[in-house]
């Protein structure tokens, strides 16, 4: 049974639907993340289970309990801001503490777990410091160990890592998950930035304009993309139009051209068009691997990405991105040299629209 | 780094608009002050020995500290949450009050307290009966104290709103007041401990600006016929030519007194952010 159960939730302001009939179980100890575009609905259905929002239709049960029409003080929820949200009238240990002065627990209590929780975000020597004397990292630790005192029942995290720099967001969101699984909390976790949620999640949701698109596990969203929303929001993709010309067989034709998918087309008839995806890391030279589909190309371009070398290379009329891993030894094609380059017909996406 | 140096870091058109803002607010204290001593040559300070022998004096001055006392605390009860409201759930109507709060620049204070007069001096009755509720605000003294306080929260209006919606503006209010309410927090807590110390030098000035609006006014006092300091100097101003000079010395440095002890009680706790 699930933990965390959001059932038919719909949110609406005026004529705009913001989330749309949105379903979802979660279970004990999970770490989930909504994952979209800005304005897709998902801070809204976080909000929702905080209780700052009301869905216009839905329930919202948590540990058996409808929480749907609780008010946000009346909910065991830590929540996590993008801005930190620390009170700036108080110390990191009174931040730390005021959850737990508000539900007037005894003032040992409060030391206690405001030592506990200190230690745990290892902060003991700022303590005594105000907000606005650590840094971003360090304030958003402290946001994490205030929403923690409370034992919160689920921890929401609106967007934690976004206004912080690239390194401490890599170091933070590992902290965040490695506390997540220490107390083994439910967590849900919003996000835009994919290798955040690919990173973190036990599962994600993708979602756009209000819908869901896809659940699944990382390694799903990924791998197996079920739309070709996710496929291009989650990763690189290289998507162009192409033509079904033998589909019991998985043959379609990109400007002459012709590849072979794994992917479902029998339901397709023979000159329907379509649109074929693949990622530009399931390409690669012909001579190191032979796959199904073996092309002919030119080199167009070539970009240097730090631990991986995009190369552009033009197969009949279209451009293709190709990835592969920088090594000191690697030898790359010159720039308008032929070459022929090979992916597996798994790799050949044929997605919903 | 020498003095020469120095000299070229400081920005000359800065210290230019200083010196002259200063002169401007401090010549006509010190020609009041000079003025008030130029009574006896032979004891500059009498005209403030006769001042502080009145006991009117300091029974009228006190009388309009504490109305000035309850006009802040009324103001900030009235002021506070309405803002913060205002800020978090009806942006939408916030030119509305801000209209609302300018309308004491527009309405003269006579015309307050004729309308205050016209609409307290008569008694409260059970509607279409002659049966009484309450005498007349105007006809007791309690009544018109509320009558008077009340005034000056209207006169006193546009400072405290705009003091208290400025304070709000340098702290994300909505961010804080969510991150309180998912810690448990009710709206007394989020209020009196989060909202209230982190707007607290936006409500110093505002009951500063308020407390120089109330011991000094004149119409309502008068109108209303208390015993304030505003009447009394004008009283006085009318009769006398040096005590007058003296007291508005005097009150101008008591009423910056009584502001530094406030500042001095309210910011012994914590840092507030507004204090950043």
């Amino acid at each position: 049974m699930s933990y965390l159960s959001l059932s038919n939730i719909t949110k609406q302001y005026g004529d705009a639907v913001v989330v749309d009939n949105f379903n979802l179980e979660i279970a004990k100890g999970e770490f989930i993340s909504f994952l979209g575009p800005s304005g897709c609905g998902k801070t809204t259905t976080l909000r929702m289970v905080a209780g700052f929002e009301t869905p216009t239709s839905g329930r919202i049960m948590l540990d058996g309990e409808d929480i749907t029409d609780k008010a946000p003080n009346q909910r065991t929820v830590g929540m996590i801001f993008q801005s930190y949200a620390l009170f700036p009238n108080m110390t990191v240990a009174q931040n730390i503490g005021f959850g737990l002065s508000v539900r007037k627990e005894s003032k040992e209590m409060i030391k206690q777990r405001v030592d506990e929780m200190i230690v745990l975000i290892n902060l003991e020597k700022h303590a005594h410091k105000y907000p606005y004397q650590l840094s971003g990292g360090q304030q958003q630790r402290v946001s994490l160990a205030r929403a923690l005192a409370i034992h919160p029942q689920v921890l929401l995290l609106d967007e934690p890592l976004s206004a912080l720099d690239a390194k401490i967001r890599v170091s933070l969101r590992s902290e965040i998950r490695a506390i997540q699984r220490k107390l083994g909390i439910t967590a849900i976790f919003v996000t835009h930035d994919q290798e955040e949620a690919l990173s973190i999640s036990d599962r994600i949701v993708v979602m756009n304009a209000g819908l869901m698109e896809q659940v699944g596990t990382p390694f799903e969203i990924y791998n197996f993309p079920q739309t070709q929303f996710v496929a291009n929001f989650v990763g690189s993709l290289n998507t162009v139009k192409a033509e079904v010309s033998d589909p019991a067989k998985g043959l379609v034709t990109v400007d002459g051209v012709q590849f072979i998918t794994a992917s479902d087309i029998k339901s397709r008839k023979k000159g329907d068009a379509i649109r074929i995806s693949v990622r530009p890391e399931r390409f690669s030279f012909a001579e190191i691997q032979k796959k199904d589909n073996v092309l002919d190309c030119t080199i167009e371009n070539i970009t240097f990405l730090g631990s991986v070398v995009r190369i552009q290379v033009k197969i009949g009329n279209s451009n293709f991105n190709m990835d592969t891993f920088n090594n000191p030894f690697l030898e790359l094609p010159k720039i308008g040299s032929k070459e022929r380059v090979t992916c597996s017909k798994e790799a050949v996406l044929v997605l919903d629209e | 780094m020498n003095f020469a140096s120095r000299l070229r870091k400081v920005p000359f058109w800065s210290w230019v608009w200083f010196i002259l803002g200063a002169l401007y607010f401090v010549l006509p204290l010190f020609a009041t002050f000079e003025f008030s001593l130029t009574w006896d040559p032979a004891n500059p300070l009498k005209a403030y020995q006769r001042a502080f022998e009145d006991r009117d004096f300091w029974e009228t001055f006190l009388y309009s500290n504490i109305l000035a006392l309850a006009t802040i605390i009324f103001s900030i009860l009235l002021i506070v949450p309405t803002a913060y409201w205002i800020r978090l759930r009806l942006p939408e109507a916030r030119r509305i009050v801000e209209f609302i709060t300018l309308m004491p620049f527009v309405v003269p204070a006579i015309v307050l307290v004729f309308g205050l007069i016209r609409i307290y001096s008569s008694s409260f009755n059970v509607p279409f009966t002659d049966i009484q509720l309450m005498q007349p605000l105007t006809n007791f003294k309690a009544g018109t104290n509320i009558l008077i306080v009340a005034g000056y929260m209207v006169l006193a209006m546009p400072y405290m709103y705009r003091s208290v919606d400025t304070g709000m503006r340098t702290v994300d209010i909505r961010t804080l007041t969510e991150a309180a309410q998912s810690l448990g927090a009710s709206w007394y807590v989020i209020i009196s401990q989060i909202i209230l110390p982190n707007i607290r030098s936006a409500l110093l000035s505002g009951a500063l600006l308020t407390f120089a609006i109330v011991v000094g006014e004149v119409t309502l006092a008068s109108f209303l016929g208390v015993d304030a300091f505003g009447p009394y100097l004008f009283l006085l101003g009318q009769h006398r030519a040096y005590e007058p000079a003296a007291l508005s010395f005097v009150s101008f440095l008591l009423t910056w007194l009584a502001m530094g002890l406030l500042q001095l009680v309210s910011g012994g706790q914590g840092q507030a952010a507004g204090a950043h």
